[in-house]
C-alpha cells in the first residue's frame, strides 16, 4: 500500500454494514441504496408524467371526445371529457413532474449517488447523512405533488414556468398551486443538498492517482451538473419562496400595478429569476447524459475516447456559457435590443463546444471495433435525438426567428428532443449499462433491443410531429388548437402524432417487464464483476453489486478511463482493456497514450 | 359517386369563400405571409433549415458509415486523437461558426435594428397607423386615436377582437394587459410580442396582402387561453378610411362620460 492509499484508508475506515431492516433499506446512508431509492421514486413518477402526456396527446388528437379507459375513472364529473381547466393542469403537472420529479432523480439522484463514489474510488459520499436527508426531502416534495391533485380546485395550472400574475392568487387561487410551488421549493432544497455533497465528494475523495484528467467523463458530467445545481437551484428556490409569500402572506413581489391586479411588484422579475435557473437546468439535465455517452461510446467502440481533454473543456465551456444565455427565453418580453443581441450571441456560441462533444463521439467510433449491445444502441440513439434537439435550438436562439417560432409547438418539439428524448435515452443508456452493478444481473438483451427501437422511433416521430406542427404555426398549450382556422390542416398530423405517442408509451412496458423479470425472476444468471469488459473502477476494482464499503482496499489509479486496444496491454494480459487501477504483469507500464489525448 | 363528391367539395369551397372567416391554410409549412417584412424571418428559417440539415446529414452520415464499416470484426485502432483529427474537429467547428452562426447573427442584427424593432423609423412615416391594444382574460380590446390623433378621448374608435389596418402603411401597436401576461401574435405577419401587466410593450408590422388574418394569444393565460382569438383585417386604403369613419361615428354615439371602465386608453408613448 502506498502512503497516499494509506491516507485515504485512514480517512475512510471500513464500517460494519447495518443489520436492522430499517437502517439497511429505508433510512440508509449507503449511497448505493439511496441511488436505488431515487431510481424507484423517479421511475414511478416517470410513468405518472408519461400518463399525463398521453392525456394531453388525447386532447390534441381527439378534442372534445371522452377519454377511453381512464376517463370514466378520473374524470367522472365531466363524463370522461377533458375540460380546459383540467387540461391546463395536465400540461403544467406533466412538465413539472417530468423535469423535477422524474428525470432529475433518475439522472442525477440515482446515477450521481451510485457512480460518484464508485467511479472515483471512494467508500461513500463525503456527507452520507446529508445524502439520506436529500432523499427524504425529495420524497416529501413528491408527496406534496401528489397532495396537490386532491385539493378543491385541483392541482397547479399556470404552466411549468409558473409565470405570475397567473400563478398568483389572481389567476390560480387554489391550494393545489400553492402545494406545487411548495413542492418546487422543497425539491430545490433536496437538489441543493445533493449537489453540495457531489461537489465535495469529487473534490475531496478521489482515490490516489485519480487526477481530474483521469476522471471518467460520466463523473465530469455529474460534477459539472452538481456545480450548476448548487449555483442556480437556490435561485429557483428563493423565487418559489417569494411566490409563496405572494400567494399566502399578501406580499406583492410579482404583482404589477395593472387595473385588475393592483400591486407594486414586477412579473418580469419572476421570469428573470426563473430563467437564470431555467436555462442552466437544461444543461443540468443534459450534461450527465453527455458524460455517460462519452464513456459508453468509448467502452463499446473498444477505443480510447477521441480527444478526451477537448470533450472535458467543451463541457466546462458549455457549463459557463449556460449561465449567460437565459435571456433567450425572454426575447419577446420587451427587453432592450442590445441585451437581446448579447444573449443571442452567447446562445449561438454554445453551438461550438456542443459540436466538439458530438464530433468527438463520432471520431471515437471511427476505426473502433463496435459492439452493438443495448447500452451502446441507447448511446447512439441519444446522440441522434440530441443532434436533432441541438440543431433545432439554433432557430430559437435567434431573435428574428423567435418572433415567429416563440411559444409554438416548434419550441415544444425542440426541448423535448433535448430535455426529454436525449435525457431519457441517456438515462436508459446508463440504466442498461450499470444495471449489473446495481442488481448483479444483466437486463435481457432481446427485450432491451426491442425497447430501444420502440423508444428511438417513437420519440423521433412524436417530437418530430411537434416540430412540424410548430413550423406550421400551431401554438403550444392550446386546449383546442383548432380554434384557429389557419392550422385546420394539422388535424391529421396531430392525430398521427398522438397514435405514435400511445405506441411509444406502450413500448415502455417492455422495459418495465424486463426490469421486473431481471430483478425478481429466477432466470437471469449473475453477471460477474465486469460483464462489459471495461476499465473504470466500479467494474475493474470491485464486485457486482459492490460490498457495503465498495472497495476492500482503496485503489491506486494508474491510468485514464479509456485504455482500450492498447497493443502493449494485449501482449501482457491477452485482453484489449486495462482497468484504471490495474497493475499489469511484469510491472512494466505501457506507454499511456490515452492519458495524453 | 365521384361527381357528387366533387360538387360537395365545390359547395364547401364556395361556402367557405362566402363566409367571413379567414381561409384555412393547407397545413404543413409556414402559414401564408401577408406582411412586407415576414420574408426576412422566412429567409432565415429556410437558411437555417438548409444549414442544419447539411450538418446533420454530414455528421450523422459519417457516424453511420463508421458504425457499419468498423463493426465488431474490425480491430480497433489505438488512437486517442492526433493533431490531424483534432484539427478536423476544430476546423469543422470553425466552419460552422463562420458559415452558419455568423451569417445568422449578422442577418438578424440588421433585421432587428432596421425593421422589426425600429419603431422610430416607423413613427416618422406620415402614413403611420397608431393603435392601442389592451389584453384581458380572454379578449383583445383595440383603440384608434380618432380625428384628434390623441388616445383616450371621446372620439376614439374602439373595437373588440377586431382590428383593421390599411394596406401598405406601417402599423405600430402599443400593448398593455389588465391582468396576466399575454402575448400578441400575428402568425401571418411573423411578429409576436408579450403583453405584460404594468408595462407597455410595442410591436410593428406592415401589411402586404388584403384579407382576414388571425390574432393569437401565444402565452398561457388561464383555462380559456385557447379562445383568446381575434381577427385582423387588412383593407385597401379607401375602405379602411371608410370603416374608420363609421367606427368613430359609432364610438361618438356610444360614448358615456360616466363609464370609467371604457376609458382604458393611455397617452401614446414614443420610444
Amino acid at each position: 500500500m502506498t502512503p497516499a492509499q494509506a491516507l485515504m484508508e485512514a480517512a475512510q475506515p471500513i464500517h460494519a454494514p447495518p443489520t436492522s431492516f430499517w437502517r439497511r433499506y429505508v433510512f440508509s446512508i449507503d449511497h448505493k441504496v439511496i441511488a436505488r431509492q431515487f431510481l424507484w421514486a423517479g421511475l414511478l413518477f416517470l410513468l405518472f408524467g408519461g400518463a399525463l402526456a398521453m392525456l394531453i396527446r388525447w386532447q390534441w388528437g381527439f378534442p372534445y371526445r371522452p377519454v377511453p379507459l381512464v376517463g370514466g375513472l378520473f374524470l367522472r364529473g365531466s363524463g370522461g371529457l377533458i375540460g380546459p381547466a383540467v387540461y391546463q393542469q395536465l400540461f403544467t403537472t406533466h412538465g413539472l413532474i417530468m423535469i423535477f420529479f422524474a428525470v432529475t432523480p433518475v439522472l442525477i439522484g440515482c446515477f450521481g449517488n451510485l457512480l460518484i463514489p464508485l467511479m472515483i474510488g471512494a467508500r461513500d459520499m463525503a456527507f452520507p447523512r446529508l445524502n439520506m436527508y436529500s432523499f427524504w426531502t425529495f420524497l416529501l416534495s413528491q408527496l406534496l405533488v401528489l397532495a396537490s391533485f386532491f385539493t378543491a380546485l385541483g392541482t397547479a395550472g399556470a404552466g411549468w414556468t409558473t409565470y405570475p400574475p397567473l400563478s398568483t392568487n389572481v389567476g390560480m387561487p387554489g391550494l393545489g398551486q400553492t402545494l406545487m410551488v411548495a413542492a418546487i421549493f422543497v425539491t430545490g432544497a433536496s437538489s441543493t443538498m445533493g449537489a453540495v455533497n457531489y461537489v465535495t465528494t469529487v473534490i475531496r475523495l478521489r482515490a490516489p492517482g485519480m487526477t481530474y484528467m483521469r476522471l471518467p467523463l460520466t463523473i465530469w458530467g455529474l460534477w459539472l451538473t452538481a456545480i450548476l445545481t448548487a449555483l442556480f437551484v437556490p435561485v429557483l428556490g428563493s423565487a418559489a419562496l417569494l411566490l409563496l409569500l405572494d400567494r399566502e402572506f399578501g406580499t406583492q413581489f410579482f404583482l404589477p400595478a395593472a387595473s385588475a391586479v393592483r400591486g407594486g411588484g414586477d412579473p418580469i422579475l419572476w421570469q428573470h429569476l426563473f430563467w437564470i435557473f431555467g436555462h442552466p437546468e437544461v444543461y443540468i439535465l443534459i450534461l450527465p447524459a453527455w458524460g455517460i455517452l462519452g464513456d459508453v461510446i468509448s467502452f463499446f467502440a473498444r477505443k480510447p475516447h477521441h480527444w478526451y481533454r477537448g470533450t472535458v473543456w467543451a463541457m466546462i465551456v458549455v457549463t459557463v456559457l449556460s449561465a449567460m444565455v437565459y435571456g433567450h427565453h425572454m426575447f419577446l418580453t420587451g427587453m432592450s435590443p442590445l441585451l437581446g443581441e448579447g444573449f443571442m450571441l452567447f446562445t449561438l456560441l454554445i453551438s461550438a463546444p456542443s459540436m466538439v462533444v458530438v464530433l468527438n463521439w463520432v471520431l471515437t467510433v471511427w476505426k473502433g471495433s463496435v459492439r452493438l449491445d443495448t447500452p451502446m444502441l441507447f448511446a447512439l440513439g441519444t446522440a441522434f435525438v440530441f443532434g436533432v434537439g441541438g440543431l433545432t435550438g439554433l432557430f430559437l436562439g435567434d431573435v428574428s426567428m423567435d418572433l415567429y417560432l416563440h411559444d409554438t409547438m416548434f419550441v415544444v418539439g425542440h426541448f423535448h428532443f433535448t430535455m426529454a428524448a436525449a435525457s431519457f435515452m441517456g438515462a436508459m443508456t446508463g440504466l442498461y449499462f450499470w444495471f449489473p452493478k446495481m442488481f448483479g444481473r444483466r437486463l435481457d438483451e432481446r427485450l432491451g433491443k426491442a425497447h430501444f427501437w420502440f423508444t428511438l422511433i417513437g420519440l423521433t416521430l412524436v417530437f418530430g410531429g411537434q416540430l412540424l406542427a410548430g413550423y406550421a404555426g400551431q401554438q403550444r398549450r392550446l386546449f383546442d388548437p383548432f380554434q384557429y382556422t389557419f392550422i385546420q390542416g394539422l388535424r391529421g398530423l396531430n392525430r398521427w402524432t398522438s397514435y405514435f405517442a400511445f405506441a411509444l408509451f406502450a413500448g415502455q412496458f417492455l422495459f418495465v417487464a424486463n426490469f421486473f423479470r431481471t430483478v425478481f425472476g429466477r432466470r437471469a444468471a449473475p453477471s460477474g464483476p465486469n460483464p462489459w469488459e471495461v476499465t473504470t473502477l466500479e467494474w475493474s476494482a470491485t464486485s457486482s453489486p459492490p460490498p457495503f464499503h465498495n472497495f476492500d482496499r482503496i485503489p491506486e489509479v494508474v491510468r485514464g478511463p479509456h485504455e482500450f486496444s492498447n497493443p502493449e496491454v494485449r501482449r501482457l494480459t491477452g485482453r484489449d482493456y486495462a482497468g484504471q487501477a490495474e497493475v499489469l504483469p511484469g510491472g512494466g507500464e505501457p506507454a499511456a497514450a490515452a492519458g495524453k489525448g | 359517386m365521384r361527381p357528387r363528391r366533387l360538387t360537395a367539395a365545390l359547395a364547401i369551397g364556395l361556402a367557405r369563400a362566402a363566409a367571413a372567416d379567414p381561409l384555412p391554410e393547407l397545413g404543413y409549412g409556414l402559414p401564408r405571409d401577408a406582411s412586407a417584412d415576414g420574408h426576412r424571418v422566412d429567409w432565415l428559417i429556410h437558411f437555417t433549415m438548409a444549414a442544419v440539415a447539411l450538418v446533420f446529414l454530414l455528421v450523422g452520415g459519417t457516424l453511420l458509415f463508421a458504425l457499419i464499416r468498423h463493426r465488431r470484426a474490425h480491430p480497433a485502432h489505438y488512437q486517442p486523437g492526433r493533431k490531424g483529427s483534432i484539427g478536423l474537429v476544430l476546423g469543422f467547428v470553425g466552419l460552422i461558426l463562420v458559415a452558419v452562426d455568423g451569417p445568422l447573427f449578422v442577418h438578424t442584427l440588421f433585421d432587428m435594428r432596421r425593421v422589426f424593432w425600429n419603431f422610430a423609423a416607423a413613427e416618422e412615416r406620415p402614413d403611420v397607423v397608431r393603435l392601442e391594444v389592451q389584453a384581458r382574460q380572454w379578449a383583445w380590446q383595440g383603440r384608434y386615436p380618432g380625428p384628434d390623433g390623441k388616445f383616450n378621448t371621446p372620439d376614439d374608435a374602439v373595437t373588440l377582437n377586431d382590428l383593421r389596418v390599411p394596406l401598405g402603411a406601417p402599423v405600430v401597436v402599443q400593448l398593455a394587459s389588465v391582468d396576466v401576461v399575454h402575448s400578441f401574435s400575428l402568425p401571418n405577419f411573423r411578429v409576436k410580442r408579450d403583453v405584460v401587466p404594468g408595462d407597455i410593450t410595442r410591436l410593428m408590422f406592415q401589411a402586404r396582402t388584403p384579407g382576414e388574418y388571425e390574432i393569437a394569444c401565444a402565452q398561457h393565460c388561464g383555462p380559456n387561453h385557447y379562445k383568446m382569438r381575434g381577427i385582423l383585417t387588412v383593407l385597401p386604403e379607401e375602405r379602411y378610411r371608410e370603416w374608420l369613419r363609421t367606427a368613430e361615428a359609432d364610438a361618438r354615439r356610444a360614448y358615456d362620460p360616466d363609464d370609467a371602465e371604457a376609458r382604458w386608453g393611455w397617452d401614446w408613448r414614443p420610444e
